[in-house]
């Protein structure tokens, strides 16, 4: 098993210059297997089609969690309503601003234990994957991976290293 | 003092280890100033080239206070840190923030008053800088708890910070080093300049009062929610608290009575940090001590070396005597020179280098007028304490007139960018000079009246 067998190939992404409120749309709809059910993370392009970053509902929720609660412990003094004011507040930021800039990557010749070892290593959960071109070509996400080890123990006449 | 500055007193050379001070001095405040560099870098490479070029030689460096490093204040700095380090984790600073904000019962203006009198409070108990760290974050919060715009509570608290540290030998770095250099104890900073600060700080309400008080407004619902904050939730260890508590009065008390007892601060502050680590017990210190800002105790460090440098050579002599000569003597003068000038310098200049500056020149502008003391009857002549106190109230006031004035503004600028609220560097001025041209124009009334008149 390889990256590109395992990947979601590429049909959905972002622009570094959306703003946040349309790329929660697309994440929300993004494909993934037959359905449109939406993604946990999607990489971001710019208009040459370079990877710039990846956004993922971590930078998402980090978006709406003030810098300033992470300094004191004052998470039991929040109050109702305050996520949605913030929000709000945050939807117009682009997605340039918000998004992880440095991104792991794999090859989509990759085998799928180098694509465990960077998620690992890396703490990261979806990892964009590269053609030899160096175009992204799509995405590994870990519950894909969670999927196929979990199949190798699962079926019994699963061949060793099939 | 020691024998070599005092044979060079009427007739030092310009000499080539003068000229490669001067240079290594200049070209370092030059890049702190640029801040195209980390200050730290800049001061432990200025220091070392101070020592590998043998301007001073490592044991003036490492074991002379007049030339080196001023360990008072190294273990001082680093004592309250780990003080603090250890009571941050019992919740008594979400504790304090929440319940100023409930004792403004939500209203806007009155918060305001609350926590620029707390941080300024806190700020002469502890060091400032500290202090603004642990309150920033719950200053913007209630900000935006209220909905009202977070920056007035920001800069109110941080000018308050910068006014109350002023009022302790602990509460700002620039006395801590005036203390150390002058020998002069908590007390003696408790009957000189706490008096003024506490009438700086009234009047500096009355000029927050003129800024904000009729731009704050906030619905009743809005109050509520602060209201229904309950202050004993944050209490996350109440025996830990207790212990830190009755260490810190066991160090203020300490401090108190320094003098009498004949320790030095920085004994008091250790035996402080010593006690609750082992009260504590600490078994993994590791982080404790990770948490320490070594980057300002290196700063400080090499600052003191570079500093020696250009006393060993010559450079600040020549300087005070240019300064004796502009006054032609008179040190009404001098005090009203040092205290504008420090002002100025230090909303351009971080205090710290300055002030490291500073207390030799004054120093040996003290020798020039008195050939024959030393010792404490120089360092505390009657004659000269006006110009310490001058040089205190310029240095630390100074600092609110910029954004790069004080470390505190800095880090609450820095902190406010990152909550989305931008204050800019004119923005800062234009709240920030008024302050400081106030607060410095009554002390230097002050300093006449009270040094000069009487």
């Amino acid at each position: 098993m390889k990256a590109k067998d395992l990947m979601v190939p590429l049909v959905d992404y972002l622009r570094p210059y959306s703003t946040l409120k349309e790329a929660a749309s697309l994440l929300r709809t993004a494909r993934r297997s037959e359905k449109r059910i939406g993604v946990k993370a999607l990489p971001v392009l710019d208009d040459h089609g370079s990877l710039v970053g990846i956004l993922s509902i971590g930078d998402i929720l980090k978006a709406v969690y003030p810098s300033y609660l992470y300094l004191m412990d004052l998470g039991e003094f929040t109050w109702d309503g305050m996520v949605e004011s913030f929000a709000k507040k945050m939807s117009d930021r682009k997605v340039s601003d918000l998004m992880t800039q440095s991104v792991i990557t794999v090859h989509e010749e990759s085998s799928l234990m180098e694509c465990v070892d960077h998620m690992l290593k890396n703490g990261v959960k979806r990892v964009p994957v590269m053609s030899r071109e160096g175009a992204v070509v799509g995405m590994i996400y870990e519950r894909d991976v969670f999927y196929e080890i979990t199949r190798s123990m699962l079926d019994r006449h699963a061949k060793e290293g099939a | 003092m020691t024998f070599e500055t005092m044979t060079t007193i009427q007739n030092f050379v310009m000499d080539i280890p003068f000229w490669i001070a001067t240079v290594i001095f200049i070209t370092a405040y030059a890049l702190i100033v640029a801040e195209k560099m980390h200050k730290t870098v800049v001061s432990i490479f200025a220091a070392g080239s101070m020592l590998v070029l043998k301007i001073v030689d490592q044991h003036e460096a490492f074991h002379m206070e007049e030339l080196g490093i001023d360990w008072n204040v190294i273990i001082l700095l680093m004592s309250m840190m780990i003080i603090i380090n250890l009571m941050k984790p019992t919740g008594i600073f979400e504790y304090v923030a929440i319940k100023s904000a409930k004792m403004g019962k939500g209203e806007p203006f009155r918060i305001m008053v609350i926590f620029a009198v707390v941080t300024a409070f806190l700020s002469a108990l502890l060091d400032n800088v500290t202090i603004v760290l642990l309150i920033t974050p719950a200053v913007i919060f209630i900000a935006d708890a209220l909905e009202v715009d977070a920056v007035p509570y920001l800069l109110s608290s941080v000018f308050a910070s910068n006014i109350g540290g002023t009022a302790t030998l602990i509460g700002d770095p620039p006395n801590l080093m005036i203390a150390s250099k002058a020998q002069l104890t908590f007390m003696d900073f408790i009957v000189h300049l706490t008096p003024i600060v506490i009438v700086l700080m009234a009047v500096y309400l009355v000029v927050i009062m003129v800024f904000w008080r009729k731009r704050l407004r906030t619905r009743d619902e809005l109050k509520e929610r602060v209201m229904a904050m309950d202050e004993r939730e944050a209490i996350k260890d109440p025996i830990m608290l207790k212990k830190s508590l009755m260490v810190l009065a066991l160090v203020l008390v300490g401090f108190v009575f320094h003098g009498m007892l004949h320790f030095q601060p920085a004994t008091v502050a250790l035996f402080g940090a010593g006690l609750l680590l082992l009260i504590a017990r600490t078994n993994e210190p590791h982080h404790i001590l990770a948490e320490i800002e070594w980057p300002t105790i290196f700063f400080f460090m090499g600052l003191f070396i570079i500093v020696g440098g250009v006393v060993k050579v010559g450079l600040i002599k020549s300087l005070s005597l240019q300064m004796l000569a502009l006054t032609d003597g008179n040190l009404f003068a001098t005090s009203m020179i040092i205290i504008w000038f420090s002002a100025f310098a230090s909303a351009i200049v971080d205090n710290i280098p300055y002030v490291a500056t500073m207390n030799p020149l004054i120093i040996e502008m003290a020798q020039q007028l008195w050939p024959n003391l030393s010792g404490v009857q120089l360092l505390q002549h009657p004659d000269l304490m006006p110009l310490w106190w001058s040089l205190a109230l310029g240095a630390c006031l100074g600092g609110n007139a910029t954004a790069i004035g004080a470390s505190a503004n800095v880090i609450v600028i820095g902190m406010a960018e990152k909550a989305g609220k931008r204050i800019s560097f004119l923005k800062f001025m234009a709240y920030g000079v008024p302050v400081m041209v106030l607060t410095v124009a009554i002390s230097s009334l002050y300093i006449w009246v009270r040094y000069y008149v009487f």
